[in-house]
């Protein structure tokens, strides 16, 4: 009997070590085969939320070029929408002919960029982009924001360029009003970056709050449905005849900090025929 | 009792630096250095034997449990302190299991090639059972001795810079 217990003694730590390797192997066994998965599910329903606050972590240093992939993705997808294409003939062979992409023709073309600087207190209020002519951006682009309408670039220099957005007295979109369907012209009235007014719109038509401001595509710089804002409020205006409409605006100045750039291809004809008919 | 304190909490820092740190780099996509191996390097030799694997087990089980290769690094980290003692004892020069407290690999108390040779040792028999367990073949033979050889290097350069950052060699003035 003593001999048995000085044997334990001696081969206690023996008897561990077999007992803690042969343990490594049984765990290493079943979280091998799905069918006992049940104690590698209890180690992780311990480990899961620590690994997830460090995931999470880690995740926000890799968050930039998460955004430009992203960016990129947008931006392949703006490019399908309908109204980037010159026309879409409505015709019986419309979807065999979309099919062959022979009756698209890609009128506007999307970039995009960073904004560097901005302004949103002052009465001429202006952004500059980190995009310039070297990077094929021209006056008179269009420029989004994530949730609408920005501004248009009013000057190019090498690297960088000017943007006029809504907020700037100058600052003119024709917009539609849906579902009213009427049309008129987005200013900056008072000094609110959150704040534009909806001109234009006559006084028999029946607008609602809430109803959206769309651009309607008249002019070459923006392509049709694209939102400027909701309507906020409707006064009957002093002048008799048309409305004063004030509309949220969906872009928030304060935190943009990626903008689409949206060119229309065609433009210089179109600037062309504007001008000869002037000359006419 | 500071002894008991200090190496606790060198476990303790080493293993969350593991977890946090070590485990998320991927050098070249393959190489993870295993730090937290230092703890059960500097652990005292006269600990009695079950406690040392004990140890190993519960430090390889909660890397483990955090790189979800449950058994892997607590098997590995058993059989490395299993071999501790004859490694150090071959070092030494002595067969018998005679260790006084000054047997530890830390510069100033050990040279330099000691502690090279006892870290190498301990650390590639450490990664080679670890990467073969994980592994499970002996398929494809060239990667995974590149992936041993890759992480056993890498480990053993980290453990040594760690070492030598904080336990400065003193220089005689005599």
């Amino acid at each position: 009997m003593n001999n048995l217990i000085e044997f334990f003694k001696k081969a206690f730590h023996i008897i561990i070590l077999a007992v803690l390797l042969i343990l490594s192997i049984v765990m290493l066994g079943t979280s091998l085969s799905f069918n006992e998965y049940r104690l590698a599910r209890f180690v992780q329903s311990i480990v899961g939320p620590i690994q997830k606050n460090g995931a999470d972590m880690i995740h926000r240093f890799k968050l930039g070029p998460e955004n430009e992939s992203l960016v990129q993705q947008n931006i392949a997808l703006m490019r399908k929408l309908d109204n980037m294409y010159l026309s879409k003939y409505d015709t019986t062979y419309s979807e065999a002919l979309d099919s062959l992409h022979i009756n698209q023709t890609r009128m506007f073309d999307i970039k995009h960029a960073h904004i560097i600087f901005r302004t949103t207190d002052r009465s001429f209020n202006y952004m500059i982009i980190d995009k310039g002519a070297d990077e094929g951006i021209n006056r008179d682009m269009a420029v989004l924001s994530p949730k609408g309408v920005a501004g248009v670039v009013t000057d190019v220099s090498k690297n960088f360029a000017t943007v006029r957005p809504i907020l700037h007295p100058e600052s003119r979109i024709s917009a539609v009003v849906l579902p009213a369907k009427q049309n008129g012209t987005v200013i900056w009235g008072e000094n609110d970056p959150r704040v534009a007014y909806l001109e234009d719109i006559p006084q028999h038509s029946e607008i609602n709050i809430g109803d959206s401001v769309f651009t309607n595509g008249y002019s070459n710089i923006f392509p049709a449905n694209l939102l400027i804002g909701t309507v906020k409020e409707v006064q009957i205006g002093s002048n008799a005849s048309f409305l004063t409409i004030k509309i949220n605006l969906a872009t928030q100045y304060s935190d943009i900090y990626t903008v689409y750039l949206i060119e229309n291809i065609y433009k210089s004809e179109i600037d062309t025929l504007k001008a000869n008919f002037k000359n006419d | 009792m500071i002894n008991i304190i200090s190496n606790v909490l060198r476990f303790l820092i080493l293993i969350i630096i593991q977890i946090a740190v070590c485990q998320q780099i991927n050098l070249f996509g393959y190489i993870t250095p295993s730090i937290y191996l230092l703890a059960l390097l500097l652990l005292p030799l006269e600990l009695p034997l079950s406690v040392q694997y004990i140890i190993g087990f519960i430090s390889g089980l909660l890397v483990d449990a955090f790189a979800h290769t449950l058994g892997v690094c607590s098997f590995a980290a058993t059989l490395m302190m299993f071999a501790r003692p004859y490694i150090a004892n071959f070092l030494n020069g002595s067969s018998e299991n005679n260790y006084e407290a000054i047997d530890r690999p830390i510069p100033g108390v050990k040279d330099f090639r000691w502690i090279f040779f006892y870290t190498l040792a301990l650390v590639s028999f450490y990664e080679i059972s670890s990467t073969l367990l994980e592994t499970m073949t002996f398929k494809n033979f060239g990667h995974t001795f590149l992936v041993i050889l890759g992480n056993t290097i890498f480990t053993v350069f980290v453990i040594l810079c760690t070492e030598y950052i904080f336990h400065p060699i003193v220089k005689n003035e005599s």
